[in-house]
């Protein structure tokens, strides 16, 4: 039988930690905003963002595009190690043993409270070896100039390392639309590189996500 | 914070509040008491008022335990926002916190025709401790937190179950 005062055995019941109103704090008097931990956390204005497109694209031309990505996965590494080890600190138990729902809401909240829009996982394609992501709103792709190839290269970084770390595993990272392209959304795929090798060709293409995606499919 | 009456205070820069505002504060001020011993009772007995819950779900469901002790987590969780939405009058309180995750949760473990019957159950209990007056007071955050855990009315995308995600780590 359920016992409800096991249940309750340090009285805690931990929920929504990353929810708006709690997660986001500050110290006004001495100009920081922070998190519910103390961390520190910094507001960009989109002019900036705009004009980190506009300067890398004037400094590195071509190259712009492989920065930002560098600079995702770098980001991504420290923002893997301290989502875990705030969720692990929150809920008092290793990550390893909570449940993927948990785990995936926690991350969907945490994207939408830090204003970074709205992250979704697509499962459509896991027996073939896929995970789809989207990512609506996005605010870096929407501070971007428009072109023709996607330019979301930023959040591949991020995922690319998010989820190497989290299966485990080498994964690669293709963006298949993306709103600067006129798409109502940022996707991405990620699996394992020698399944994604035809997938940069055929995004340079300018096909869309769905014919990508079966592109890939079929390869087998 | 989204507590209600936070408009108030938040015009201190227009000239002074009116009467219809002063009544607002004024009866949100003479609640407080029985707001207060309303929530006392709600903490004090937790556990009684949740085990029979708990029990009476347990029987009358096939359902692994594992389940109904999830359904019953939802119950504690949703009573404990919804006792503090009571406390601050302020039933926003409650979709702030539990909107965009535990309707989410829900569903990935799949636990909602349990969390049906918890909240029928859920009534009942309420009914032997509480006063009608002071269910009403619980009424606008307990009707909140069972339109968003229920209601069909969501434009989220629905979420992946449970039992396709475990296997994440290996799936590529």
């Amino acid at each position: 039988m359920v016992s409800v005062a096991d249940l309750l055995v340090d009285g805690r019941l931990p929920g929504n930690y990353f929810a708006q109103d709690l997660y986001v704090r500050g110290s006004t008097e001495l100009g920081l905003l922070e998190n519910r931990r103390g961390d520190r956390l910094l507001a960009i204005p989109d002019p900036l963002l705009q004009a980190i497109y506009v300067g890398l694209d004037k400094e590195t031309g071509q190259a712009s595009k492989m920065v930002l990505y560098n600079c995702g996965r770098w980001w991504g590494k420290n923002f893997y190690a301290r989502f875990c080890e705030e969720l692990a600190d929150y809920y008092s138990q290793p990550m390893a043993s909570l449940s993927m729902a948990e785990f995936l809401q926690s991350l969907q909240q945490c994207w939408r409270t830090h204003g970074w829009g709205q992250i979704t996982l697509d499962m459509t394609y896991r027996d073939q070896g896929f995970l789809g992501v989207e990512i609506a709103h996005s605010p870096f792709t929407a501070a971007a100039p428009n072109s023709p190839s996607p330019s979301g290269d930023l959040e591949r970084g991020i995922l690319e390392i998010f989820f190497s770390q989290l299966t485990g595993r080498e994964l690669v990272c293709a963006q298949t639309s993306c709103t600067t392209r006129g798409d109502e959304a940022n996707r991405f795929v990620l699996g394992l590189g020698k399944r994604l090798q035809t997938a940069p060709a055929l995004v340079a293409n300018g096909q869309s996500h769905q014919s990508i995606m079966q592109a890939l499919v079929q390869q087998g | 914070m989204t507590f209600k009456l936070d408009s108030l205070f938040d015009s201190a820069d227009k000239p002074y509040l009116d009467v219809n505002d002063l009544t607002l504060l004024s009866q949100y001020v003479s609640s407080i008491p029985e707001r207060i011993a309303v929530y006392r009772t709600l903490r004090d007995q937790e556990v009684a008022i949740m085990q029979p819950i708990a029990d009476a779900l347990q029987q009358g469901t096939q359902e692994p335990e594992a389940k109904v002790e999830r359904s019953v987590r939802h119950g504690l969780m949703v009573l404990r926002y919804v006792a503090m939405a009571m406390l601050l009058d302020d039933s926003a309180f409650v979709q702030g916190r539990l909107q965009g995750w535990l309707p989410e949760i829900v569903q990935a473990h799949d636990t909602r025709a349990l969390d049906q019957q918890l909240f029928q159950l859920l009534d009942q209990q309420l009914a032997k401790v509480l006063t009608p007056a002071q269910i009403n007071l619980l009424k606008p955050g307990l009707t909140k937190a069972r339109d968003l855990l229920l209601g069909t009315g969501t434009s989220a995308p629905a979420p992946v179950p449970a039992e396709d995600l475990d296997p994440l780590a290996s799936l590529l």
